[in-house]
């Protein structure tokens, strides 16, 4: 899951990529608002998290940019405006959710789990597939009710495929969603990760999940 | 009571009060000049009968016929007459007097002696008022007759009884007419104000976008109203700065509480390295700092604004003050690699307090530090100016937007460059620096052009000695 952080606030930017990236996201920041805009519509992110205030252009129009570009990607609104109006002008200029400053980090974990729920069908919370199960929230991994322990990268990895279960996921989409723009997408890393992944959770099952399409990607199904 | 009810009532005294001092002239003036037609009236009857009775040498008159013979103008039915004797005896009389004795008064009997003419009234009962005249005959100087001319009042009465109910009936009538028409008039003439009065409710609820329609006449309400729209104006004004002020402030306050809170969560949810930690109370540290320059400011700002900051009035020799924030200057500049330069001094004193002056040089000099290039020059002067110190501080630095100029003194007011340059400015410290000067009655201004740097300059009124 990557994640597009526009904020001016340096510290504030800072500790905000910190916590998502323990949490495995993939995460991008920027201080600037019209080149936040810029990323924000030329790569393709689960979530945006956007302050109001920002230098160069202002958040509402940033979000106004992305929706009129028929980005769907939720955004979440985070500022030290707490008065209703600004909320209202927030949710009605397209965000999802709103976030005043100073927050919980673990609100803000919390919102991001639920904004990446929303627009699937899922149960809320734990994402399943056959005896296999994702919880978001505890970052437990289990199959047929035994736990398997992932590193971060491994679990990021795992929860993207999970999310977009029985679609083809290439590895330029892998890249750009579990990884952030610095990673150099001509390494095999990602076959490396996928191969990770399935010695921790096919391995010696019969039933095994993490197809190969030849020639395009992977794709988490079952047969 | 409302004011219509107050000015209709007002004008209907007023109505009243003119129609009843009109009407009682108009009657007092109608009855003298009735009475005193039938009292003319009768003096020339007299005459005339006194005229005739000279001519006939004041022999007695034998009866009424000659009477009546002598004097044709008797024959009106509207006089009567009558002679006495000096006794006061009627002589004789004409025949229109039968009903009953008309006796001569006794006082009309004593003016008589003393030889003038008297003019009575008479009432009988059942009758209408009888106006009299007596007119004494003298020759040689004997009482010879008394010659008494009467007339009824019945039409001058009846005239003036008249005149009375027409008044009676009118006054009251022209009076409802001309209060209703008041009550009317003061009601149209109030419109307007109600209008505003409900404009001015709709405003006090909360909504200062409203306006009053303003009246295309150029009367009181038509001021009124722009006076009005002016006030709400101002109002508006000064509750958005008011507004903006609240939000920047708490905005400004948030931001340090935001990196305390996030930082110091981020560091609980998992064990860290010793130096994780201390990274995180460094930070922090830095943030508590910037907190309390803010409250710091923020409080000296609100007690400025109260009038609660104490301010010395000594004399201050700005030269040696120049000289001192200079040398202190040079060290900060040191740090970034950028020259401090003093291009020119002069000798100048003003009135004030050296602390706060001190403190707005320092802060000039500090800001065109931070915004400059490094390896660059920051330039002061002192010079002076028609009365005044001049003291301006130059940097080549990013320069300030014209769009801004007028806006960096505003509290809390940060250009976007401002912002991303130096992350830790609270906003605050052109304010101060306006409200320094200002308190020494000079002003401070910036010139300034985007890339090529700005110079803020600080008026001052030299001290009365060495202007």
């Amino acid at each position: 899951m990557r994640i597009l952080v526009i904020e001016d606030e340096t510290k504030v930017g800072c500790f905000i990529k910190r916590a998502l990236e323990e949490e495995s996201y993939a995460v991008d920041l920027c201080e600037d608002g019209a080149k936040g805009l810029q990323m924000a519509l030329n790569t393709d992110y689960d979530v945006l998290i956007v302050d109001l205030m920002l230098p160069s252009l202002p958040g509402l129009e940033i979000l106004k940019g992305v929706r009129q570009a028929r980005i769907q990607t939720p955004i979440l609104i985070l500022t030290a405006q707490s008065q209703v109006d600004q909320r209202v002008k927030g949710l009605d200029a397209g965000a999802d959710d709103y976030l005043t400053k100073p927050f919980a980090i673990d609100e803000l974990l919390a919102r991001i789990r639920a904004l990446l729920r929303r627009g699937s069908t899922e149960s809320p919370g734990v994402l399943q597939i056959d005896d296999l199960a994702l919880n978001p929230a505890t970052r437990e991994v289990t199959r047929g009710g035994q736990r398997i322990d992932l590193t971060s990268k491994e679990y990021a990895l795992l929860e993207y495929l999970m999310r977009h279960t029985g679609r083809v996921l290439t590895r330029p989409m892998i890249s750009e969603h579990v990884w952030n723009q610095d990673f150099d997408t001509f390494t095999n890393v990602i076959d490396v990760y996928v191969n990770y992944l399935r010695n921790k959770i096919d391995r010696g099952r019969s039933k095994k999940l993490i197809h190969t399409i030849r020639g395009s990607g992977y794709m988490l199904k079952v047969d | 009571m409302p004011l219509r009810v107050r000015l209709t009532l007002w004008y209907g005294t007023a109505l009243a009060l003119i129609l009843i001092i009109f009407s009682t002239i108009l009657y007092v003036i109608t009855a003298r000049s009735l009475r005193d037609a039938v009292d003319q009236s009768l003096e020339e009857t007299a005459a005339a009968a006194v005229r005739s009775l000279e001519e006939r040498g004041f022999l007695p008159l034998i009866d009424e016929t000659e009477l009546m013979s002598q004097f044709p103008e008797l024959a009106r039915i509207d006089k009567f007459f009558q002679i006495f004797s000096p006794s006061g005896t009627i002589t004789i009389r004409s025949p229109n007097v039968k009903q009953h004795e008309m006796p001569l008064s006794r006082q009309a009997l004593e003016v008589a002696y003393s030889g003038r003419t008297i003019f009575e009234s008479a009432k009988y009962p059942k009758e209408p008022p009888l106006r009299l005249i007596s007119v004494p005959i003298i020759y040689r100087g004997n009482l010879l007759y008394i010659v008494q001319v009467g007339t009824t009042m019945d039409s001058v009465e009846q005239t003036l009884n008249r005149l009375l109910l027409v008044l009676l009936v009118s006054m009251p009538i022209a009076l409802a007419v001309s209060l209703a028409g008041g009550w009317f008039m003061a009601g149209r003439a109030l419109r307007p104000v109600d209008a505003i009065t409900l404009a001015a409710r709709r405003i006090a609820g909360g909504d200062l976008t409203q306006r009053l329609t303003v009246p295309a006449s150029a009367d009181e309400i038509g001021r009124l109203t722009n006076t009005f729209n002016d006030m709400i104006d101002r109002l508006e004004t000064s509750f958005r700065q008011i507004r903006q002020f609240s939000s920047d402030a708490s905005h400004e306050l948030r931001t340090p509480l935001t990196v305390m809170k996030g930082e110091t969560e981020l560091a609980l949810r998992r064990p860290r390295e010793t130096d994780d930690y201390k990274v995180v109370l460094e930070s922090n540290l830095e943030e508590i700092d910037r907190m309390t320059r803010i409250v710091d400011e923020l409080l000296f700002l609100s007690r400025a604004d109260m009038g609660e900051v104490k301010m010395e009035h000594l004399p201050v020799p700005l030269d040696m003050l120049i000289e001192d924030v200079h040398r202190q200057a040079s060290l900060l500049g040191q740090e970034r690699d950028i020259k401090v330069v003093l291009r020119a001094t002069a000798s100048a004193v003003v009135v004030g307090d050296e602390l706060r002056l001190r403190e707005l040089f320092l802060n000039l000099l500090d800001n065109a530090v931070k915004y400059s290039r490094p390896g660059g020059t920051v330039d002061i002067a002192l010079t002076i100016e028609q009365n005044h110190a001049r003291v301006s501080v130059t940097d080549r630095g990013i320069g300030i937007a014209q769009e801004d100029q007028s806006l960096i003194f505003d509290r809390f007011y940060r250009t976007d460059d401002a912002r991303a340059h130096t992350k830790k400015g609270t906003g605050l410290g052109l304010s101060i620096c306006a409200w320094i000067v200002e308190s020494h009655r000079g002003h401070l201004e910036v010139q300034s052009k985007v890339g090529e740097g700005s110079t803020f300059t600080a008026m001052l009124p030299l001290a009365p000695a060495s202007a």
